[in-house]
């Protein structure tokens, strides 16, 4: 195959300012119960030929067919197209060649059907014995193969093995309804597993599902807020990450995801208080959204994107850094083989500080805990944003009291991370997939963050 | 690939098997700030195949036939050990013939989709700020086999969105999709109606709380009913996640409003003459006059209901295909003008629900979120959230106008034919 990329590759340069083929191949293994039964079990193997070329505009073409007389079409395709006049300006970066690879202690390769169903099982019995009614569970594993080279002379091969877990579950009692999700992801082998303790996360958040459906909402005011890893995640990529894409900020992204709020000379402005600092960061070893190159080549690295409370970075791939005039700080990411690289984020979450978590707690008077989340939204500019609270708590002088029923929270960006007056010192991730492009890209991410404690919000 | 070659290296080693194969050639244009950024081609073939032996199922994807000689020994081994699939009964066993599709798009076919956007950029910005949006040509051929059934489809048509900006940066959205070549005139005057709705952007204020009369764009419409349909899949029923579960029969809505799940609709994309399973596709009432009258289903689902399958396969989950919502009786024009205070929202997105069973949900409407009073567009809103029920929004469905329009939008809407729909009482709520 890399005989043909190279064959490509010679063609495409030939013919135009720049360009790029990858092949890329994944293959991936899903196993989904259904209330205890085995819905689906399968597996695909995707691969193909991704063809990026620079002319007097931008034009990607991907086809799976590995025959020359129809890769040399789509490559003149391709051509043709990048001749119309558009946007054709990528940063200047140093190609590299190297490899990279995540190493797994338990293979995906060695793993039976049996096996994972197995797993899935377990979890399902479980919640069967804790009266959950409502179950869809899901195990999925992925491994992603890569040869990218381009004609700066970049020549980069990967290999990135995944795992994910997925659990929806409802609770129902004397009409009162609760739902709730559970979502891992780890790069790396089934070794996962064993670091995510499934069982007792799947029986607290079946204990939380039954204690919501009992609780009460509590009447509309001003509360302190103490929130959790999750709610701290959330966060950090919805009204963070998300609105110092650079890509949204110069507007690629206007029919579609939206814009951001912040705006290209905006650096340097304030966002939030002085102890908060944002991170967006690929290069956590075993995080769902890890890299060590991205899709354009840049070698990926940790970024601020608020620090002390000011914003201080975009993420950028090369088109958009160019068109800024900057460096890439490589963030180019596509959710398959088959799709346009775009700016996105990996692993963004709010940066420890100094509090403990009994410290947040015993210096407020009245307030809530919100420690998970259930609905959440926000606007296609990034600062009118919503997040109601799955498992919350009642804060009365310092200690927690009764659960309460989905408190809600509508604020905006600015509002939010002002209001921050403390930062805790732990750190936890949460996994998601994270939507943006068209079509649409659904890329692995983690999110996450310490307890942070925020003062005087409206919630009701 | 081709699918008879895969089919036979199946059908001796198992019980049933499905294969499904699309080979798709498809074109994108996305532009922003009056500028293509990128030409997107996909060319690509794609086997689907569903397995059954001795009750135990297996799925896989193929995009190369010789990788069959790997999946299929592996696919035999794994259905050996893992539980069998109690959902499953049987592919549709009964012999179906397919409709032959009406189809109409010599001329739609000629739109060049690079001169189409570049015209149109051209047009529209003498007029507006700046204008962002994406143009599809899409073209797939679509074949099954079975043990019972086989045959193949085309589908062709285009989809366009364009997002424009007026002079105080206040955005609207069109949206356009069609198969047919009826429907060329219409998108030649996108253009038009980009610039109508951008016009009536007047007085851009913060919107306030409260419940308010809501008129949904046909666009906006379909977002809401693009979470619903999906909810009425006998897979989503089973699971408990959905409004309709427990509903069978009751009313959820108003009398004038009726849902279908749509795929005889030839002049959209996405019309089917089968399913997944071989089963001939046809029009189907979810929700007639505002009474829960069909979930959608496979040959296995309708089976576990005693029911006929609606042709709705998805062999693991039944899905819909388009939706059409029934056109009412009056003219948006009436239905604006005889507003006394309310609004008209134009598009909303990041649709998320608390609560499946009971539909509750926020939406953020944006696009254009006009204040109607006295019948009068008097202000342009932003910064505000639909924080309300789908089950009570559709039980106050009020009127629908009888203009209709055939959308589809990135991920958040799904190939819809909707009219404009009056809805009262909506709780719209804002941050704080």
């Amino acid at each position: 195959m890399e005989e043909l990329v190279d064959k490509a590759l010679d063609y495409a340069s030939k013919r135009s300012k720049f360009a790029e083929v990858r092949f890329a191949s994944s293959t991936r293994n899903v196993v989904l119960t259904k209330n205890g039964t085995i819905s689906a079990t399968g597996y695909s193997v995707d691969s193909g030929l991704a063809i990026r070329v620079l002319d007097n505009s931008v034009a990607f073409s991907s086809i799976n067919i590995p025959e020359w007389n129809r890769v040399r079409d789509e490559i003149d395709r391709a051509l043709m197209m990048a001749k119309k006049h558009g946007r054709n300006r990528f940063s200047n970066e140093n190609p590299v060649k190297d490899s990279w690879q995540v190493d797994q202690i338990k293979r995906i390769e060695d793993v039976s059907f049996e096996e994972r169903v197995s797993q899935l099982k377990g979890i399902d019995n479980l919640l069967i014995d804790e009266k959950i009614s409502m179950r869809i569970l899901a195990l999925n594993d992925n491994v992603e193969e890569e040869y990218n080279v381009n004609s700066e002379g970049l020549s980069l091969r990967s290999k990135l093995p995944k795992i994910s877990f997925f659990a929806m579950i409802g609770f129902m009692e004397n009409g009162n309804f609760e739902q709730g999700t559970v979502e891992l992801g780890y790069s790396g082998g089934y070794e996962a597993l064993g670091e995510w303790k499934l069982d007792k996360r799947v029986k607290h958040e079946s204990d939380v599902l039954k204690s919501a459906a009992r609780a009460k909402k509590l009447k509309d005011g001003v509360y302190d807020l103490v929130a959790g890893p999750e709610i701290s995640g959330i966060v950090a990529h919805e009204s963070c990450g998300h609105p110092t894409e650079s890509d949204r900020i110069l507007g690629r992204e206007m029919a579609q995801a939206g814009e951001s709020f912040i705006k290209k000379n905006d650096k340097g402005k304030r966002v939030g208080s002085d102890v908060v600092n944002l991170v967006d960061d690929p290069t956590l070893e075993h995080s769902f959204g890890f890299y060590r190159y991205d899709r354009d080549g840049v070698k990926s690295r940790k970024r601020y994107l608020y620090k002390n409370g000011l914003i201080n970075e975009f993420l950028s791939n090369r088109e958009s850094a160019g068109r800024l005039d900057v460096k890439s700080n490589g963030a180019s990411r596509s959710s398959e083989w088959d799709k346009e690289p775009l700016v996105r984020m990996s692993t963004t979450y709010i940066e420890p500080n100094d509090h403990t978590y009994e410290e947040l707690i015993e210096d407020v008077k009245d307030g809530i805990y919100m420690k998970s989340f259930t609905e959440w939204n926000i606007d296609d500019i990034r600062f009118n944003e919503k997040y109601v609270g799955r498992e919350a708590y009642h804060i009365q002088n310092g200690e927690l009291k009764e659960t309460i029923k989905r408190p809600v929270i509508e604020t905006t960006t600015i509002n939010f991370y002002s209001s921050i007056d403390a930062i805790g010192k732990d750190l936890e991730f949460s996994a998601g997939s994270c939507g943006k492009g068209d079509p649409m890209q659904g890329v692995d991410v983690w999110m996450g963050g310490p307890h942070i404690r925020l003062r005087n919000l409206n919630v009701r | 690939m081709e699918i008879e070659k895969i089919y036979e290296k199946l059908e001796k080693k198992v019980d049933q098997a499905a294969v499904k194969l699309s080979r798709s050639r498809i074109t994108q244009i996305r532009f922003s700030n009056n500028m293509i950024d990128i030409s997107n081609e996909w060319n690509e073939e794609l086997a689907s195949v569903f397995l059954a032996k001795n009750g135990r199922t297996f799925i896989f994807d193929l995009k190369s036939e010789k990788d069959l000689e790997k999946i299929v020994p592996r696919s035999l081994a794994a259905m050996e050990n893992i539980e069998k699939n109690s959902d499953f009964i049987s592919l549709n066993d009964k012999k179906n013939v397919y409709r032959k599709k009406r189809i109409k798009n010599e001329k739609l076919r000629e739109v060049d989709s690079q001169e189409f956007v570049s015209g149109f950029v051209d047009e529209l910005k003498p007029f507006v700020k700046r204008l962002g949006g994406v143009f599809y040509k899409k073209e797939i051929v679509e074949a099954i086999k079975t043990p019972f059934n086989s045959g193949s489809e085309e589908q062709f048509g285009v989809e366009f969105v364009s997002r424009v900006f007026n002079d105080h940066d206040y955005p609207v959205q069109i949206s356009f999709t069609s198969s047919s070549d009826d429907d060329l005139p219409a998108l030649m005057k996108r253009g038009n109606e980009a610039l109508g709705l951008s016009r009536r952007v007047k007085n851009i204020k913060d919107g306030r709380e409260g419940k308010f009369n809501v008129i949904f764009s046909p666009l906006c419409f379909a977002s809401l009913v693009s979470y619903t349909a999906p909810m009425a899949s006998a897979f989503q029923i089973d699971s408990g996640m959905s409004m309709f579960a427990d509903r069978m029969g009751e009313r959820i809505g108003s009398s004038l409003f009726t849902l279908y799940d749509d795929p005889t609709d030839d002049s959209m994309l996405n019309s089917k003459t089968f399913d997944d399973e071989g089963t001939s596709t046809r029009k189907t009432p979810v929700i007639e006059k505002g009474i829960v009258k069909n979930f959608l289903h496979n040959f296995s689902t309708a089976k576990k209901y005693s029911v006929e399958t609606t042709g709705n396969a998805g062999i693991i989950s039944p899905s819909p295909w388009q939706i059409s919502v029934e056109p009412g009786s009056e003219d948006v024009d009436d239905m604006i003008a005889s507003t006394k205070k309310g609004l008209f929202i134009n598009n909303t997105w990041y649709t998320r629900f608390q609560d499946y069973r009971e539909g509750i949900l926020s939406t953020v409407p944006r696009d254009g979120i006009f204040y109607v009073e006295n019948g009068e567009i008097t202000e342009s809103w932003g910064g505000i959230r639909i924080s309300d029920s789908l089950l009570h929004m559709y039980k106050n469905i009020e009127g629908i106008s009888r203009e209709t329009e055939k959308v589809k939008w990135w991920d958040e809407t799904m190939h819809t034919k909707s009219p404009y729909v009056a809805v009262a009482d909506v709780n719209i709520s804002r941050s704080k």
